[in-house]
């Protein structure tokens, strides 16, 4: 028993079977028409997953995202390293993003929609917003943090401003960013939702809020198993990419001793 | 211990200023009348270097030695162009230091080695970055990983290396770009004292073989002495010049040798008691 808990992959699997074991119970035992039993909500993913209008949605929410997702980073990383790294930069977009950081974006969703409209703009806005600040953040944090000593080696072999920025602290900061960038992506999932409940054209929340509306309860549930594995196949993903860019911070072997 | 110190004179020193008119031409680092203030919104002003003059020649090892807070590595990042002065000059080879250069190769305390590159990488940026074609930098950084005992190792993260093997790697990638003088920033100051001890003679070793210029920080009598052919010492802050010893000991130096040489524990014994002084004054 020991051993097989010991498996990667056995403990968050029966984790996943525990939760649907509870849900299932408590369906059961409360029969409440808003909450559907598991199996009626997992069987109805095959049929969702199958349904090419449900895939276009999915595709059009995602691509959302990335877009949304991507820009935040060319703008929020740059900021982040800036601030990092001059004190007047600091100074003024310190307070800025302070007032900002703990409004709800979706709950800005409204007031764009009025400049935007209802389409892809305003919820790409919204991402965008919800994404940055994490990432603004850590690369402010981790920028900041850059020992001053390494950059006056780097100036001493002769790397300029700009090169001591893009090819010193920007490799150095790289895993903090790594640290906002998956914050980030957790935000970017959840305000691309909640854009769509709020402009409701196309997408993920479309197909979520619509199924609500029509009392479709196990549809409902089909759409939250479905986010909930986007967003792990999404960190999953994420999590491989800064594996590749950043392994040198992971310790990996053990300290080299012998040699002193 | 009193008998030893009533038989020790003082050898070669003199005041640093009667020294500075006495050196001819071939100085390679000059500093006239430096002094630093640093502006804290917390405290006002505050003066941490105060009129510093003193000079080194070229293939001169010399070693700043102070307590704790005296300045001595402001001065060193002043000589690498890294913190401006507040008043006075600094010249290397002549002209005025305007900001870092490769003439001028820095070892800190801190290492500050380039986390995200393997122990080669680290020591072939320098060469690199000079414009040396990636096959001829390869085999410099090469050269100098055996130089330092490191040459299993090109392939390891910094964070993977011990404390010593950090400032070994660190050595090996300044003198990489071949500066013609080394600035070391009290570079053994975080080490114990094994590793400490064992990297002294090692830099000894290097040192022998180009006799490069050295400007040593520290705050080790012992490693001052044994290391170098000339020791200023500072006052506390603000730190200013308080004395200059030539320290007339036979090179290449062994540490054994020396221990028992009597002119190695004169020097010592004197900059301890002048150090002792100066912790008693007011």
């Amino acid at each position: 028993m020991a051993r097989l808990l010991s498996l990667p992959g056995i403990p968050p699997l029966l984790a996943c079977l525990g939760l649907l074991v509870v849900w299932d119970i408590l369906a059961r035992v409360f029969m409440i028409s808003g909450l559907a039993p598991p199996l009626e909500a997992l069987g109805q993913i095959p049929g969702i997953l199958s349904d090419p209008e449900a895939l276009i949605n999915i595709a059009d929410s995602l691509k959302r995202m990335a877009i949304g997702f991507v820009l935040a980073l060319a703008v929020a990383m740059p900021i982040g390293l800036w601030m990092g790294r001059s004190r007047l930069a600091a100074a003024f977009f310190n307070p800025l993003f302070m007032v900002i950081y703990p409004v709800p974006k979706a709950a800005l969703m409204p007031i764009i929609m009025l400049w935007l409209g209802v389409g892809d703009a305003s919820k790409v806005l919204v991402i965008f917003l919800g994404v940055s600040l994490p990432v603004v953040y850590h690369s402010f944090q981790g920028a900041r943090a850059v020992e001053e000593k390494m950059l006056w080696s780097a100036a001493a072999m002769g790397v300029g401003p700009v090169g001591r920025m893009l090819r010193i602290v920007l490799p150095t900061t790289m895993p903090e960013i790594m640290v906002g960038c998956r914050t980030g992506l957790v935000l970017a999932l959840i305000t691309m939702v909640t854009s769509e409940m709020i402009a409701r054209q196309t997408g993920i929340g479309n197909i979520f809020f619509t199924a609500l509306d029509m009392a479709q309860y196990n549809d409902v549930y089909a759409m939250i198993i479905i986010i909930g594995i986007l967003g792990f196949v999404c960190d999953w993903a994420f999590e491989a990419v800064r594996r590749w860019l950043v392994s040198w911070a992971d310790s990996a072997h053990e300290i080299a001793v012998g040699s002193a | 211990m009193d008998a030893v110190i009533e038989k020790t004179a003082i050898p070669a020193s003199a005041n640093g200023k009667t020294q500075l008119m006495q050196e001819s031409s071939d100085e390679m680092i000059e500093i006239s009348a430096v002094s630093k203030t640093y502006n804290t919104s917390q405290r006002g002003s505050h003066l941490a270097l105060d009129d510093v003059n003193l000079t080194i020649k070229e293939g001169q090892f010399v070693s700043i030695l102070g307590p704790s807070g005296c300045g001595k590595s402001t001065l060193l990042y002043m000589v690498g162009g890294f913190v401006d002065v507040s008043a006075g000059s600094i010249k290397v080879k002549g002209a005025p230091v305007t900001g870092p250069g490769p003439d001028r190769g820095p070892v800190f305390q801190e290492f500050a080695l380039f986390p995200w590159k393997t122990v080669l990488e680290n020591v072939m940026y320098g060469p690199l970055e000079q414009g040396m074609p990636k096959k001829d930098a390869i085999a410099r950084a090469r050269e100098l990983l055996t130089l330092v005992h490191l040459s299993k190792f090109e392939n390891f993260y910094p964070k993977e290396l011990s404390g010593g093997m950090k400032q070994r790697v660190a050595l090996a990638r300044t003198l990489a770009y071949k500066p013609s003088i080394l600035l070391m920033d009290e570079p053994f100051g975080a080490l114990d004292a094994y590793t400490r001890t064992r990297l002294q003679n090692e830099l000894l070793d290097i040192w022998e073989r180009d006799r490069k210029t050295v400007m040593f920080i520290t705050h080790s009598v012992e490693e001052a002495v044994f290391l170098s052919d000339r020791v200023y010492v500072m006052t506390p802050s603000p730190g200013h010049i308080r004395k200059v010893y030539d320290i007339d000991l036979p090179r290449p130096r062994i540490r054994s040798d020396l221990l028992l040489d009597r002119r190695y524990q004169d020097y010592v014994v004197s900059i301890e008691r002048l150090m002792d002084e100066q912790d008693k004054e007011p």
